[in-house]
């Protein structure tokens, strides 16, 4: 996978900070609250976007789907980083923007970098349009629970981002991916777990 | 089958009326184009469809829904202007203008049909060719000034004008494509997507506001589309432009003149300079202004008759005749000055001395000239030399950042595999601590029933003899009772042994020891002998609180703070089906 590469040239993924504070023209203050308000618009619409895409049901015994969903979330380059089949649960991480590969997130990049600037626009000003999505330093966490639900399988994902290192002193983490991104993300998941089962996914 | 570069398109083979998609051509900030098929004409078409990503979605059902109800009005307001745009364009039956055939609402949105043009985008054939000859050049520009006037006057701007987005057919005309992004270039002061495609993109598109756009900002985007063709590259950003001519008022860009002297007329290179002036007011303001700047530079080849610009090879340019001209001219003078004389008289020597001189001067004015040539050629030499280099070095960056890559994904490959063996060797640990555990309890059930055994026939001897009847079988299992895991777990993380302790708590927990998934709860949340979970931590404590533990209430709620409100509702949903299979195992 080319990932390097694809930072380079797509350079999706989170605001750099550090363009903004290179710009000079904005306070910690403003900087936070830029965030703080990125960070609820892109948590409102990752909350509906789970909502819809978040859950799926699938016609196969909750031991299969659990195997299933281990093997797509690592074929798509996700790592294990926790598992537990008596609850039914998997963690998976991985190195933004896995498990979207660079032509995806640069699709990412274009259609929530302009969103993104206009927010920060309104507490940053003009620095706000130099703004990059920045995938180096973050991970994209996911979360899983397989559960039996009337004679099916229930498979739910949650997705995270975590910073490798912690932010500067005084401004908040990103924690939300890009809305395009999680949609993105989570369709790629149930079309490789779909293929996994040989099923389809059905929706709740 | 939906293409997963394009996670908002129709699928193919989706049927729009009589059209029926077949694949995506390309995605913008406005909407996704597709090429589809006509069934009733049984012809080829473009089909653009109208969907703001920052303001729009797609739903499950095809159609295309505001993202939400605030931004309806936006989306309905882009909608309007989309179908009005479509409308006035198909007004527009220009050879070099795309041809918009019809619009049509459908799926709570528009879709523009527009003539599906053959060939190859001007991109691509820079990407091949790298630069284009003047004579090339002014054949794809001069034609889509033309087409491109007639879309001013009617008061558009294109506003996304590019190599990409000039078609050139297979007989080498070109076509001036996606006006996805055009915009009324009066009468709206509303604030509209930005969109914008650097290097071509002139400074006033980074602002939101269009009053300070007008034709003069499709002159920017079209010059430098002549600059790539001249350069080889397109001309740097306008931001990073900016920051030089802000910052220190200095001018970063290098100028055509510069990078095409010697290849190109001045009067091009001159144009395509006025074209790219930074400040908008400094570029020529309308189309017929900057067309007599490329026209008085480059008359000769203005208006060639037209000729495939993609398949044949370029005409030899003026500049590349002149040598051989030279060289026949001299040599002709010479010959005429020997004849002379050897036929004239001794008279005549006079008149043949200066005819001879004349003839000198002549050859030394050309030599000076063929010098002057061969100057200018070394100079575009140098010039394609430094050009080639930049790429070469563009390249071995490139190779260096794949490298880079690759060496990633190998440390990635080895952590990943480190961690597969960690964890089994995590298994076989658990495993023989498991089964030493077992041997441990067997050992202690069979020392405590030959102790019972010992103490009943020590009973037996005692008691004075009398008919007795015989004891019952006594089960094995009454010997001595199951260890309590929990109490085992303790013991064994008293003794440091985390693993063999993780393993008996889990025990204990999945038969509701509310102490026990308290204590899992703990050994998640500190990451002690696991990895650091608060999601685990969660559901135990949750476990933990339901089964009575009155301290596990509080620690769930540290947990649930670190969690996102979805990641609280997948984990409760754990807790519920957790709760409700101990129910009917108990049941």
């Amino acid at each position: 996978m080319r990932r390097k590469s694809g930072f380079a040239t797509c350079r999706a993924g989170v605001c750099t900070l550090l363009a903004i504070l290179a710009s000079g023209c904005a306070t910690n203050e403003n900087i936070r609250a830029a965030i703080l308000e990125v960070n609820q618009e892109f948590k409102t619409q990752y909350e509906e976007i789970l909502a819809e895409r978040g859950t799926r049901g699938f016609n196969v015994v909750p031991g299969e789907a659990f195997v299933g969903v281990r093997k797509s979330l690592m074929g798509l380059g996700m790592r294990l980083e926790a598992q537990d089949a008596d609850l039914g649960y998997l963690n998976f991480a991985a190195a933004a923007p896995t498990p979207l590969n660079d032509a995806e997130w640069k699709a990412v990049a274009q259609a929530d970098l302009g969103v993104m600037q206009r927010i920060a626009a309104r507490h940053i000003g003009l620095p706000a349009y130099f703004i990059g999505f920045e995938p180096e330093g973050l991970e994209i966490v996911i979360n899983a629970t397989v559960l039996p639900l009337l004679g099916r399988t229930e498979v739910s994902l949650t997705m995270r981002m975590r910073q490798v290192k912690p932010p500067p002193s005084g401004l908040p983490r990103r924690e939300y991916a890009p809305p395009t991104g999680v949609r993105m993300g989570l369709d790629k998941i149930w079309r490789q777990i779909a293929s996994e089962l040989g099923v389809r996914a059905r929706r709740p | 089958m939906a293409d997963p570069s394009f996670p908002d398109a129709l699928p193919g083979q989706h049927r729009l009326h009589w059209y029926v998609l077949e694949r995506v051509l390309g995605q913008g900030g406005f909407g996704i184009t597709y090429l589809a098929r006509d069934t009733n004409l049984d012809q080829a078409v473009a089909i653009k469809e109208y969907l703001p990503v920052d303001v729009a979605t797609r739903r499950a059902d095809a159609t295309v829904r505001s993202r939400t109800e605030d931004q309806n009005e936006r989306y309905r307001w882009g909608l309007d202007r989309f179908i009005r745009e479509a409308r006035t364009l198909a007004r527009f039956d220009h050879p070099n203008i795309v041809r918009v055939l019809s619009v049509f609402e459908y799926n709570n949105t528009a879709y523009m049909v527009m003539r599906f043009e053959e060939g190859e985008n001007l991109a691509a054939l820079l990407e091949r060719r790298r630069t284009l000859p003047e004579e090339e050049l002014l054949r794809v520009v001069l034609p889509i000034l033309d087409g491109l006037e007639l879309v001013h006057n009617a008061g558009f701007i294109h506003r996304d004008i590019k190599p990409d987005n000039i078609h050139i057919r297979a007989d080498g005309s070109p076509v001036l494509l996606d006006f996805g992004s055009a915009r009324h270039a009066l009468g709206h002061a509303r604030t509209v997507t930005i969109l914008v495609a650097p290097g071509y993109a002139p400074f006033e598109q980074y602002y939101s506001s269009g009053e300070n756009q007008g034709p003069w900002t499709d002159l920017y985007s079209l010059g430098a589309t002549c600059y790539h063709a001249i350069a080889g590259i397109a001309p740097m950003d306008a931001i990073s432009r900016s920051k030089g001519i802000l910052g220190s008022t200095r001018e970063i860009l290098v100028p055509a003149a510069t990078l095409g002297s010697g290849r190109y007329t001045q009067g091009l290179l001159k144009a395509v300079d006025h074209a790219l002036q930074f400040a908008e007011k400094d570029r020529p303001q309308s189309i017929a202004e900057w067309r007599k700047e490329l026209a008085a530079g480059a008359k000769a080849v203005a208006r060639a008759a037209p000729a495939p610009v993609a398949g044949a090879p370029a005409a030899a340019s003026p500049a590349s005749l002149r040598g051989p001209i030279i060289w026949a001219t001299l040599g002709a003078l010479i010959a005429a000055a020997a004849v002379v004389l050897w036929l004239v008289p001794g008279d005549q020597s006079g008149k043949l001395a200066a005819a001879l001189e004349r003839s000198e001067t002549e050859r030394r004015k050309l030599q000076a000239e063929r010098e002057r040539e061969a100057g200018e050629k070394q100079r575009a030499a140098a010039e394609d030399k430094r050009l080639r280099e930049e790429q070469k070095s563009k390249q071995l960056e490139a190779e260096q950042q794949r490298l880079a890559a690759l060496e990633n994904q190998r440390t990635e490959e080895r952590l990943r595999r480190a961690a597969e063996v960690r964890q089994k060797e995590d298994n076989a640990r658990r495993e023989a601590a498991d089964r030493a555990r077992r041997e441990e309890e067997a050992r202690k059930q069979e020392a405590a029933r030959k102790l019972a055994e010992a103490e009943r026939l020590q009973q037996d001897k005692a008691r004075p003899a009398e008919p007795v009847a015989p004891p019952p079988p006594r089960k094995p299992a009454e010997a001595a009772p199951a260890p309590d895991p929990f109490a085992l777990a303790e013991d064994a993380r008293a003794r440091g042994n985390e693993a063999e302790a993780l393993v008996l708590y889990r025990k204990a927990a999945d038969q509701g020891h509310a102490n026990a998934q308290f204590a899992l709860g703990e050994i998640f949340a500190a990451g002690r002998g696991v990895p650091q979970n608060n999601f685990q931590a969660y559901i135990w404590f949750s476990l933990a609180s339901l089964s009575g533990h009155a301290a596990a209430g509080p620690r769930r709620d540290q947990a649930a703070a670190t969690l996102q409100p979805a990641e609280v509702q997948q984990a409760d949903a754990v807790v519920r089906q957790r709760r409700q299979a101990s129910t009917q195992r108990k049941g």
